[in-house]
């Protein structure tokens, strides 16, 4: 990556040109050109995201401490893993990680497959079509997150809803935010808004197909399905792979739908999910535990993906 | 790709620990938060001072120009936030923390407590006229700002005494006066849903526990006890569980609608479409109710808070803020001064009430000309004498706690499991005292029995 910087063909004939230290300080340009590439990712990466990590951590292992009565002086106290402790023997905290996985394994292969399938027949339509439904069906992900939330909890109110008053005409009344079917209505949203996303993640995939792979299954008999079946599935594993690490981060950080939602359903509750469980303490000004659930949060979302990743590889899918 | 993902969430588990260790070195040579500010001295700064203000009363620059224009000296700067409790509070604490947070800003009551804890607040007992001021408010929001001791922390301003808002028209037709007592309020109910049964008679809002602490503060429910140095909380007492078992029995016999939300969408529908005949609410609920339910101009009437025992006379009181110096100004006695102002000279309180919807904490503001008059959407009725009246009856000895969005935030929670059926208003006491506790104990409190 470094380009060898030598020293100009001329300076051969005058002697102090080369001389040592000259050469050192052009090596040592030389070889600082990387920074100019490293830096600008480096340095929001550290700032941003390593530092505040390290920060959340510190603030992890740490106490309040009060002395002179009940608006005395506070100060912080190293105190180990205890808030660790606490958060997990917090039944808030452990009923919203047994929420997110119950999601999660609803959820994720479901929006995978359905992402997969819209893929698959994306890549075998016309050439014209394919570029308009690529569009269509990404749009929902170019909505942001809140309007999304905003725009099916209108469609889930009881009292506002069309779609309420279509069903309740025709069967009984759905209930889009009692406590059996808001999670599944957050589902719902989540599922529309990331499908798209993750076609396109495959759909790119599948164009990177050699077409010679495609003939010679058309020409041994393979019809669309078996070809799709046998030969891209097979191929696009790593890209399923991905999608499947991504989703699973989502599932586990899910936070916009429920603070949404949470304006019309009587059934969300502070700690519905472990993310809204840490903002929901921080509110609170209890800055360690809300850190202690964050690193929490953060290391088992990193264990699920990493754990899932490994466990591709393992069966070859990557 | 997969390599180079691996490479680069082993670089990034390597590098973390060395932030971490760095960030704990700083986190030792951390001074320790400003001394918490005595009431000492509290003289003025001298020469042209600036002074920022947060704030999300509607209307409220105007006041403030008509400051500045009168005090060349001290110019204020109004920063124009959403509510403090969707969000403001949080950027308010984090701004303490990093030492640039306003001069003043608009505190509730429920929330003073939490910013004095903090070390948030100016005792600006000292600052000229400020004791003296006194006499100017209610008595109760003059209580509530002494925060249990000596000091005063912040400056009245507005207030919430609570009353009975109700559909006239459908009570008039179910033949039934205004409930006097709660137990009438039951009995309304029955009668209201017995001639229509799409009828509730209010809706038992989720996320409103500072609606239902209005309540408990109706019954003497003292959330938590200050004496001296010695914190109790009180969430679970026989006072709270009166008004929890009461409200339980309401959604029991599915007399209340448990599936709106306070100020959602749903609620001002179900409002328009008189299927929701009350609210019990506060003062400021005039104009939530008038701007949101069109549709029923003329159809609602106000009725003093029903009571539980016949003929007492308790109000509860739902909201309403403070104006408070916070910590970190470098004129208390400036800042005092402009807090005085705003919420006791007539001009000011005439534009913050006309402006803002507040109904004031000041005694004389109570009878402003448009405090007054006629209302016309409630039929030109003379609503405010209503609140007048409740705004005597509040209770002065309510205390909050120092993690009241922790209390609320329990409350909640709990609410949702008797909103569904999985528990009852009561277990939501019992939880809210104990993780209440915790809470209390996780901020360095020792909490008495």
């Amino acid at each position: 990556m470094a380009i060898p910087v030598t020293a100009p063909q001329g300076s051969l004939t005058a002697a102090p040109a080369g001389s040592p230290p000259q050469r050192r300080a052009a090596r040592r340009a030389g070889s600082r050109i990387w920074l100019v590439f490293v830096l600008p990712f480096a340095v929001p990466f550290v700032a941003f995201y390593l530092a505040p990590i390290g920060y959340a951590i510190t603030q992890s292992l740490l106490r309040t401490e009060r002395s002179g009565g009940i608006f005395g002086q506070p100060r912080t106290v190293f105190t180990g893993l205890d808030q660790y402790a606490a958060v997990f023997s917090d039944p808030v905290f452990l009923s919203g990680v047994g929420r997110m996985l119950l999601f999660g394994v609803v959820q994720v292969p479901i929006m995978l497959a359905i992402a997969l399938a819209l893929a698959l027949v994306l890549d075998s339509a016309v050439a014209r079509l394919k570029k308009v439904f690529r569009i269509v069906f990404f749009l929902p992900y170019a909505i942001p997150g809140v309007v999304a939330a905003l725009m099916w909890a209108f469609l889930y109110s009881p009292q506002l809803s069309p779609i309420v008053n279509v069903l309740d005409a025709v069967g009984p009344r759905p209930d889009f935010l009692g406590s059996g079917a808001i999670l599944w209505s957050i589902a719902n949203v989540v599922t529309w808004t990331y499908t798209g996303y993750n076609m396109l993640i495959i759909f790119a995939a599948l164009q990177a197909i050699p077409q010679a792979l495609s003939e010679a299954a058309r020409s041994d008999g393979a019809g669309g399905i078996r070809t799709a079946w046998s030969i891209k599935i097979p191929i696009v594993r790593p890209a399923l792979v991905l999608t499947g690490v991504f989703s699973i981060i989502g599932t586990l950080q899910l936070f916009t739908e429920p603070v949404v939602l949470r304006l019309i359903s009587t059934n969300i509750t502070s700690g519905y999910t472990p993310n809204l469980l840490a903002f929901s303490i921080a509110s609170g000004n209890n800055y360690p535990l809300a850190a202690a659930t964050s690193v929490v949060l953060a290391m088992g979302t990193f264990v699920l993906s990493f754990g899932f990743f490994r466990l591709a590889q393992k069966r070859g899918w990557s | 790709m997969t390599q180079l993902w691996r490479r680069r969430t082993l670089a990034a588990l390597a590098v973390a620990p060395l932030v971490a260790l760095a960030a704990c070195g700083g986190a030792s040579t951390e001074p320790a938060d400003g001394a918490a500010p005595g009431s000492a001295d509290c003289a003025p700064t001298g020469g042209p001072v600036n002074l920022s203000f947060t704030s999300w009363v509607p209307g409220v620059e105007e006041a403030v120009t008509l400051w500045n224009q009168q005090n060349p000296d001290i110019q204020v700067k109004v920063n124009d936030v959403p509510a403090g409790n969707a969000g403001t509070y949080s950027n308010l604490f984090n701004q303490l923390k990093a030492d640039t947070a306003p001069d003043l800003s608009q505190v509730e009551y429920d929330s003073l407590s939490s910013f004095r804890l903090q070390n948030g607040l100016v005792d600006i007992a000292a600052c000229e006229g400020v004791t003296d001021a006194q006499a100017k408010f209610v008595d109760w929001t003059w209580s509530q700002v002494q925060l249990g001791d000596d000091g005063v922390y912040a400056v009245p301003q507005d207030t919430g005494p609570m009353a009975l808002y109700y559909r006239k028209d459908l009570f008039d037709a179910a033949g039934i006066a205004p409930p006097t007592t709660w137990d009438e309020y039951y009995q309304a109910a029955k009668t209201l849903a017995a001639a229509d049964p799409a009828v509730k008679i209010t809706h038992f809002p989720q996320q409103d526990a500072n609606w239902f602490t209005g309540l408990l503060w109706q019954n003497q429910a003292n959330l938590f006890d200050i004496s001296g140095d010695q914190l109790s909380v009180t969430v679970d007492s026989p006072e709270s569980r009166q008004v929890a078992e009461y409200w339980q029995k309401m959604i029991d016999e599915q007399l209340v609608a448990t599936n709106l939300q306070g100020f959602s969408p749903d609620l001002y529908a179900a409002w328009n479409s008189g299927t929701v005949a009350t609210w019990v609410s506060a003062a400021w609920g005039y104009s939530t109710i008038r701007d949101n339910a069109p549709d029923t101009s003329g159809k609602w009437a106000v009725a003093p808070m029903p009571q539980w025992t016949a003929g007492a006379k308790n109000a509860g009181n739902w909201g309403g803020s403070t104006t408070a110096v916070f910590a970190g100004t470098e004129h208390p006695a400036e800042a005092a001064k402009f807090a005085l102002w705003l919420n006791t000279d007539p001009a000011s309180l005439e534009i913050l009430n006309k402006e803002g919807g507040l109904y004031p904490a000041s005694s004389d503001a109570q009878s402003l000309p448009a405090l007054s008059t006629g209302v016309e959407y409630y039929g030109g009725e003379q609503i405010f004498d209503v609140f007048k009246a409740a705004s005597g009856e509040v209770d002065t000895d309510f205390t909050w706690g120092p993690t009241m969005t922790d209390t609320y935030r329990f409350l909640s929670d709990g609410f949702t499991a008797a909103l569904n059926g999985q528990g009852t208003l009561t277990d939501a006491l019992t939880a809210a005292q104990t993780q209440s506790v915790d809470s209390l104990k996780a901020q360095g409190i020792t909490v008495g029995g």
